[in-house]
C-alpha cells in the first residue's frame, strides 16, 4: 500500500470467509486495498466477535501471491496465457475426452468456499455443459453422512435448530467436535451459555477446551460412537426415560431399535469404549432429563468408516429423548466451510439437483431439463474419490477442480496425487497455487469472496449476501462467470448470466428451499433461513417442529463397528486428525497471516505425556509419523488433551500433511473416508541422530 | 483557551470540514454499525442522547493495522514514511481521546505513528449518559474529555445549545469564519457540575475498583488465571480492539523489486508472542497470557510510565470477546473472593 496516508475510505459489510458458523464481517479499505477488519455488532449470530480466522482475513485475500492471469504448463512450467487461450486448450480436450469415452469421462469438483452461484454453475456446467453427474465437492469428507443419515431419519440433512438456540438450551451436548477450535464463536456461545448456567455434556475422546469446563466429559476410545450412543439408549429404555409421548406419536421403527439396544448393556459398552457405567448413566439421565438439550456435533460423528450409521445413531439418541422439533434443542451438525452447506444445497453432489431433488427420479430430471434445456444424463455420477480412483483406472481423463487442494485435504496423498497425474487434462480455478494447482495443466484466476456478489448458506441454513469491497486483481474473475463462458465455448449457452443475482434468481425459481428468496429479501434482514417459501415467507429457524421433513421420526437400528485399522505391534498408536482455531482447510487463505503462521509453523504432532515419555519424546522434539500409507516429520507438541495410545494432528499443513498417513478406507453409503482413525508409528527423529 | 456558544454542532462539522477531510463515526451504507469514516453527504447528523461507542477506537488513524516500514530492492533501502494530508477527526469520546493520549507517549519516538499524529486535529464530545457497558469515571478516562486532550471540546449544555473549547491554537485557528459567540464564565461551572451528574448515573463499578486491588496486590491464584485462560480462545479481538493496545511484529514479504517490511498489529494472547526460537515460551499457557493482558491494563507499575492505567473503560473487550473474558467477566471473577 501506499504510504502516503491511511485514511480509510469505506468499510463493506459483508460475511466472514471461514467456517460455516457466518460471522458478519466490515472489510475496511484504504486506497483500494483491504487492510482490515472490523466485526458487525448488528449482525445475528456473530454480534461483534469473530475468531482469530475472521480477524486476519485481509491478509488470507491478500494480493500478494495471487495467481492473475490464465496459466498453461509447458514443459512442466507455467506461463501466462490469454483466456481466449485457454479455453481452447480445455475445449479442445473435454471435447475430444468426450468424444471418445464420453461424458462420463469428466469430472467436476465444486467448492465450499465458493458460492451457491459459483456452485450452482458448477453443477450445472457438470450436468448440462458437459453431460456428467461427476460433480462432487469436499462435503464428502466433512457432513456427506450427515446429508445421508439425517435424510433417511427425518428426512432433511441439515442442522435442525438455529445458532440463537444455544442460549435457550438447559443442557448442551457436545459430540465429537471442539467448536471453540473450528467454529469459534459458537463455541463461544456455548461457554457463555455454561457461564449463564446450562450443563454441558461433552462426548469426545480427546479432553478438548470445553471438555474441561463440561459438567460430564465422557472420554471414549476413537471410533467407538454407536456402541456408547447405543448403551444411553439401552440405559434410557432399562429405565423408562424415553419421550414415550414423543416416540409413540412422531416416530416408528421403536420396537427394532429396542432389540438392537438391549444387546448393549453398559458393562459391555463400557468395555467397548472405556466410558466408566456410572458416567454413562449419568449422560444418559441428564439428556432425559433436561427440558431442552441441544445436541451439536462435528467431524468425530462423521469422518468413520461407519459414519452414515454414527449420524443414525445420534438420530436415534434425540429422537428416544424427544430433544428435537423444539426450541433449544435438536440435531445441530456443525458445518466446517463457510458454504459447505450451501454446495450442498446447490446439488454440487452427484446424486442430487439443487435442492436436494434426486438425479434418480425421473421426473426431477425432467424439471431440469426443461429449464435448462438440454437432455439431462441419468447415469450415477462420482463422488470425489471415485473420481480419482477411476482416473487410475484409466476411465476418468479430464478434471475440472474449481478452489479445493485435495492433494493436502483428502485422504491418502500418495493416491491422490497419482491419479491427478494420470489425467489427461487437469484445470484448477484457484485464488494462489496451491499443491493441487501445482499439479494442473491449466490455472484459471478466480474472484476472491471480497471481490465478487454472491451468497453464502451457513450452517443455521441461513443464506446471507457477500459484497464485493476491491476489483479482482489482475483477469481474475468470478467462479460462475469463467464456467458460464466456458460452457458456451462447448456449445451450451444456458449459463451466460449477466450478473450474480440472475443466477439467484434461478436458483430460487429451481430449489424449493430457496423460493421465498431475492438478494432485496436477503439484504433487508441479515440473510434468511431455508426452507423460506409461501408456506414460510420469512424463512424458518426450527425444523421439524410439528412434523419431520419425511413425517414420522424413523428410528433405525445400528450396531457397533470399529475402524477399519486398528493399532497393532508394527503401528501401535491410533492417530486421529484435527483442526486448529488459527488455520483453514488446506492453510491456503489462513497461512498468510504471520501471526497465524507464527503459532505452529510447521505443523504439529499432539502426543499424550504417558507416550511421550516411553518414546523420550520432549516438547517440540523432531518426530516421525508413519502409517501403511507413508510417513510425515514434524514436532511434537505433549498434552493430556489426547489419551494415551492417541496421537493428533491438524491437517492444514502441506509440509507435514496428516493426510499421508490417512486411510481411504470408506462409509459405505457416502464413501465418507476414515480420516478420524487409523494406526500409525512415532519415531523420535533426534534420539536416531544421538 | 477560547469558549464559545454554538447552536448545531452539525455547523461546527460542517465548517471543518470544508477546511480538511474530516472522519466522523457513522453507519456504513446505511447499516446500524458504527465505523470510523469519511464524511459525505450521506453522512447523518451527529447524534446526541445515549452514546455509542464506534466499534473500533480511532488507533487505526495513527498506528495501522499493516504499515511498510521501508522497502529493499537489493542495493538501497528505500524510506517510506508517511507524509499524510491533515485530517480531522470529529466526536471522538473521552476514553478515546485518553487512549491516544496513551499511545501519544507509547509512540513518541516512533516518526511513523508521530507524522499522522501530527497531521490530524482532534475534536471530542463530552458524553452526557454513560454507554452501554463503559466504566470510564473509574479508571479516570470520562465521561468528559479531560484538559488538553482534544483540539476542540464540544459539551451539549443542559438548558440548549453546546459549548464549544478551543484547547489548542491549531484548533481555535480552524474555527475562523464561523460565527460564534463568547461564552460566560459560568458556563465551565456549569459543565463541571453537569459531569458529576453524569457520573452518578454510572452503574456501581466496585468489581472493577476490587479487581485492580487484587492485580495490584498480586492476590489473584494463579489457578483462577487458569481457568480464565481456558476460555482465551487466542482470536485477538480484545487487542485489536482496545484502544491502548499497541504490540505490534514485522515481517517481510516480497514485494516488486526486493521485498516490504510490514509492521502489523500483534496480540500478546497468542501462544507464539514470546515464544522463543527453542521452543521455550516464558508465557507458556494461556492462563499467564490472560494474566500479563490484565496486568498491562490495570497495574500500577505502568500507570507510573505512562500516566494512567492501561485501561480507559470502553468496554469493547467484553463487547467482542468469544470467550466471555472480557474486562467486566474477568474483573467480576477476579474480584470475587477465591
Amino acid at each position: 500500500m501506499d504510504a502516503a496516508t491511511h485514511n480509510i475510505s469505506r468499510i463493506i459489510n459483508t460475511i466472514c470467509p471461514f467456517c460455516g458458523v457466518g460471522c458478519g464481517i466490515g472489510l475496511r479499505v484504504e486506497q483500494e486495498k483491504i487492510t482490515g477488519v472490523e466485526p458487525l455488532v448488528s449482525h445475528p449470530v456473530s454480534q461483534g466477535k469473530l475468531c482469530a480466522k475472521g480477524w486476519s482475513t485481509a491478509y488470507a485475500v491478500d494480493p500478494i501471491d495471487r495467481i492473475t492471469t490464465p496459466l498453461i504448463k509447458e514443459n512442466g512450467a507455467f506461463r501466462p496465457a490469454s483466456w481466449d487461450e485457454a479455453y481452447r486448450v480445455i475445449t479442445e480436450a473435454f471435447s475430444t475426452t468426450i468424444a471418445q469415452q464420453g461424458a462420463d469421462a469428466l469430472g467436476v469438483i465444486a467448492c465450499a468456499r465458493a458460492t451457491n452461484e459459483d456452485c450452482y454453475a458448477a453443477q450445472k456446467f457438470a450436468r448440462a455443459a458437459l453431460g456428467t453427474n461427476n460433480i462432487d465437492h469436499c462435503a464428502r469428507i466433512c457432513h456427506s453422512p450427515s446429508v445421508a443419515g439425517l435424510r433417511q431419519t427425518l428426512g432433511s440433512g441439515a442442522m435442525t435448530n438455529s445458532i440463537n438456540d444455544i442460549e435457550k438450551a438447559d443442557l448442551i451436548v457436545v459430540f465429537g467436535c471442539d467448536p471453540t477450535e473450528n467454529h469459534s464463536v459458537l463455541g463461544g456461545r456455548i461457554i457463555g451459555a455454561k457461564m449463564a448456567g446450562a450443563r454441558l455434556l461433552v462426548i469426545d475422546p480427546r479432553k478438548t477446551r470445553l471438555a474441561q469446563m463440561a459438567d460430564l466429559h465422557l472420554q471414549l476410545q476413537l471410533g467407538t460412537n454407536i456402541a456408547l450412543i447405543n448403551g444411553l439408549l439401552q440405559i434410557i429404555f432399562a429405565n423408562g426415560w424415553e419421550a414415550t409421548e414423543f416416540l409413540n406419536s412422531r416416530c416408528e421403527n421403536e420396537a427394532a431399535l429396542r432389540a438392537r439396544v438391549a444387546e448393549y448393556p453398559p458393562e459391555r459398552v463400557a468395555a467397548i469404549t472405556g466410558v466408566p457405567e456410572e458416567k454413562l448413566i449419568a449422560a444418559a439421565r441428564i439428556y432425559t432429563e433436561a427440558e431442552r438439550a441441544l445436541l451439536t456435533y462435528g467431524m468425530g460423528i462423521t469422518q468413520y468408516t461407519t459414519g452414515t450409521n454414527n449420524v443414525i445413531s445420534i438420530s436415534n439418541l434425540a429422537l428416544v429423548a424427544g430433544q428435537i422439533g423444539r426450541e433449544g434443542t435438536g440435531i445441530n451438525p456443525l458445518r466446517g466451510q463457510n458454504n459447505v452447506q450451501g454446495a450442498c444445497d446447490m446439488g454440487a453432489l452427484p446424486n442430487v439437483f439443487p435442492g436436494y431433488q434426486e438425479v434418480a427420479e425421473p421426473a426431477s430430471r425432467a424439471r431440469f431439463a426443461t429449464h435448462w434445456q438440454r437432455p439431462l444424463p441419468e447415469r450415477k455420477g462420482l463422488t470425489s474419490l471415485g473420481m480419482t480412483k477411476e482416473a487410475l483406472n484409466g476411465n476418468l481423463r479430464c478434471m475440472l477442480i474449481m478452489g479445493e487442494d485435495p492433494v493436502v485435504t483428502d485422504p491418502d496423498q500418495h493416491h491422490v496425487q497419482r491419479a491427478l497425474e494420470a489425467l489427461d487434462l487437469l484445470v484448477v480455478i484457484e485464488l494462489v497455487m496451491t499443491e493441487t494447482a501445482a499439479m494442473a495443466d491449466v490455472i484459471l484466476p478466480a474472484a476472491a469472496f471480497s471481490e465478487k456478489e454472491g451468497t453464502f448458506t451457513n450452517c443455521e441454513r441461513r443464506v446471507q449476501r457477500i459484497a464485493p469491497a476491491i476489483p479482482a486483481p489482475g483477469e481474475a474473475k468470478p467462479d460462475w462467470q469463467i464456467l458460464g463462458e466456458l460452457a458456451g465455448r462447448l456449445g451450451y449457452h444456458g449459463m451466460a448470466w449477466p450478473n450474480a443475482e440472475a443466477i439467484f434468481n434461478e436458483i430460487a425459481t429451481l430449489s424449493p428451499l430457496y423460493q421465498g428468496m431475492s438478494y432485496p429479501r436477503l439484504a433487508k434482514n441479515h440473510g434468511l433461513q431455508w426452507p423460506c417459501n409461501e408456506q414460510a415467507p420469512n424463512g424458518t429457524s426450527l425444523l421439524h417442529s410439528k412434523a419431520f421433513s419425511r413425517g414420522k421420526g424413523r428410528l433405525i437400528p445400528v450396531s457397533h463397528a470399529g475402524p477399519a485399522e486398528m493399532p497393532d505391534e508394527a503401528y501401535p498408536l491410533f492417530f486421529t486428525t484435527t483442526r486448529l482455531h488459527f488455520h483453514y482447510g488446506c492453510g491456503s487463505m489462513t497461512r498468510k497471516s504471520p501471526l497465524l503462521e507464527r503459532e505452529t509453523p510447521n505443523g504439529v504432532l499432539f502426543i499424550n505425556p504417558a507416550d511421550a515419555q516411553a518414546l523420550a519424546i520432549k516438547p517440540q522434539t523432531k518426530v516421525r509419523i508413519s502409517s501403511r500409507r507413508g510417513e510425515v516429520e514434524t514436532r511434537a507438541v505433549i498434552t493430556d488433551e489426547v489419551p494415551p495410545g492417541t496421537v493428533a494432528m491438524p491437517y492444514h499443513f502441506k509440509e507435514a500433511p496428516s493426510n499421508r498417513l490417512t486411510n481411504t478406507a470408506q462409509d459405505p453409503v457416502t464413501k465418507m473416508p476414515e480420516l478420524k482413525a487409523c494406526a500409525v508409528r512415532v519415531t523420535n527423529l533426534e534420539a536416531e541422530c544421538k | 483557551m477560547k469558549r464559545f456558544l454554538l447552536d448545531r454542532i452539525d455547523r461546527l462539522r460542517d465548517h471543518l470540514a470544508s477546511q480538511r477531510p474530516l472522519f466522523t463515526p457513522q453507519g456504513n451504507d446505511g447499516s446500524a454499525e458504527l465505523n470510523w469514516l469519511p464524511l459525505t453527504r450521506e453522512t447523518p447528523p451527529t447524534a446526541t442522547g445515549r452514546p455509542r461507542l464506534p466499534t473500533c477506537p480511532a488507533k487505526q488513524f495513527f498506528f495501522p493495522e499493516r504499515e511498510i516500514l521501508f522497502r529493499f530492492d537489493g542495493n538501497d533501502f528505500k524510506e517510506t514514511l508517511p507524509k499524510p494530508t491533515p485530517q480531522i477527526l470529529f466526536g471522538v469520546r473521552s476514553c478515546d481521546l485518553c487512549a491516544i493520549a496513551y499511545q501519544d507517549r507509547f509512540f513518541q519516538q516512533d516518526p511513523y505513528y508521530q507524522a499522522r499524529r501530527r497531521a490530524t486535529l482532534l475534536v471530542g464530545i463530552d458524553c452526557q449518559i454513560p454507554c452501554d457497558g463503559g466504566f470510564c469515571p473509574t479508571v479516570d478516562a470520562g465521561p468528559f474529555v479531560r484538559d488538553g486532550m482534544a483540539d476542540l471540546v464540544c459539551h451539549q449544555q443542559q438548558d440548549e445549545g453546546w459549548l464549544l473549547m478551543a484547547q489548542s491554537a491549531e484548533g481555535e485557528a480552524l474555527l475562523r469564519g464561523l460565527d460564534l459567540k463568547a461564552a460566560e464564565t459560568s458556563r465551565i461551572d456549569q459543565r463541571t457540575r453537569a459531569q458529576q451528574q453524569v457520573i452518578a448515573r454510572f452503574p456501581p463499578a466496585t468489581h472493577i475498583e476490587t479487581g485492580i486491588q487484587r492485580i495490584n496486590r498480586a492476590e489473584v491464584p494463579a489457578g483462577q488465571w487458569q481457568a480464565l485462560g481456558l476460555q482465551c480462545l487466542a482470536c485477538s479481538g480484545c487487542t485489536s480492539l482496545c484502544p491502548t493496545c499497541s504490540c505490534f511484529t514485522s515481517y517481510d514479504r516480497p514485494a516488486a523489486d526486493g521485498f516490504e517490511r510490514e509492521r502489523c498489529w500483534d496480540s500478546c494472547l497468542y501462544d507464539a508472542f514470546q515464544r522463543e526460537a527453542s521452543g521455550h515460551n516464558p508465557s507458556a499457557t494461556a492462563g499467564q497470557r490472560v494474566e500479563r493482558f490484565w496486568f498491562h491494563k490495570f497495574s500500577d507499575e505502568y500507570a507510573k510510565t505512562f500516566g494512567r492505567y492501561g485501561c480507559t473503560g470502553c468496554g469493547r473487550c467484553e463487547k467482542t470477546c468469544p470467550g466471555v473474558i472480557g474486562v467486566h467477566s474477568v474483573m467480576k471473577s477476579i474480584s470475587a473472593a477465591p
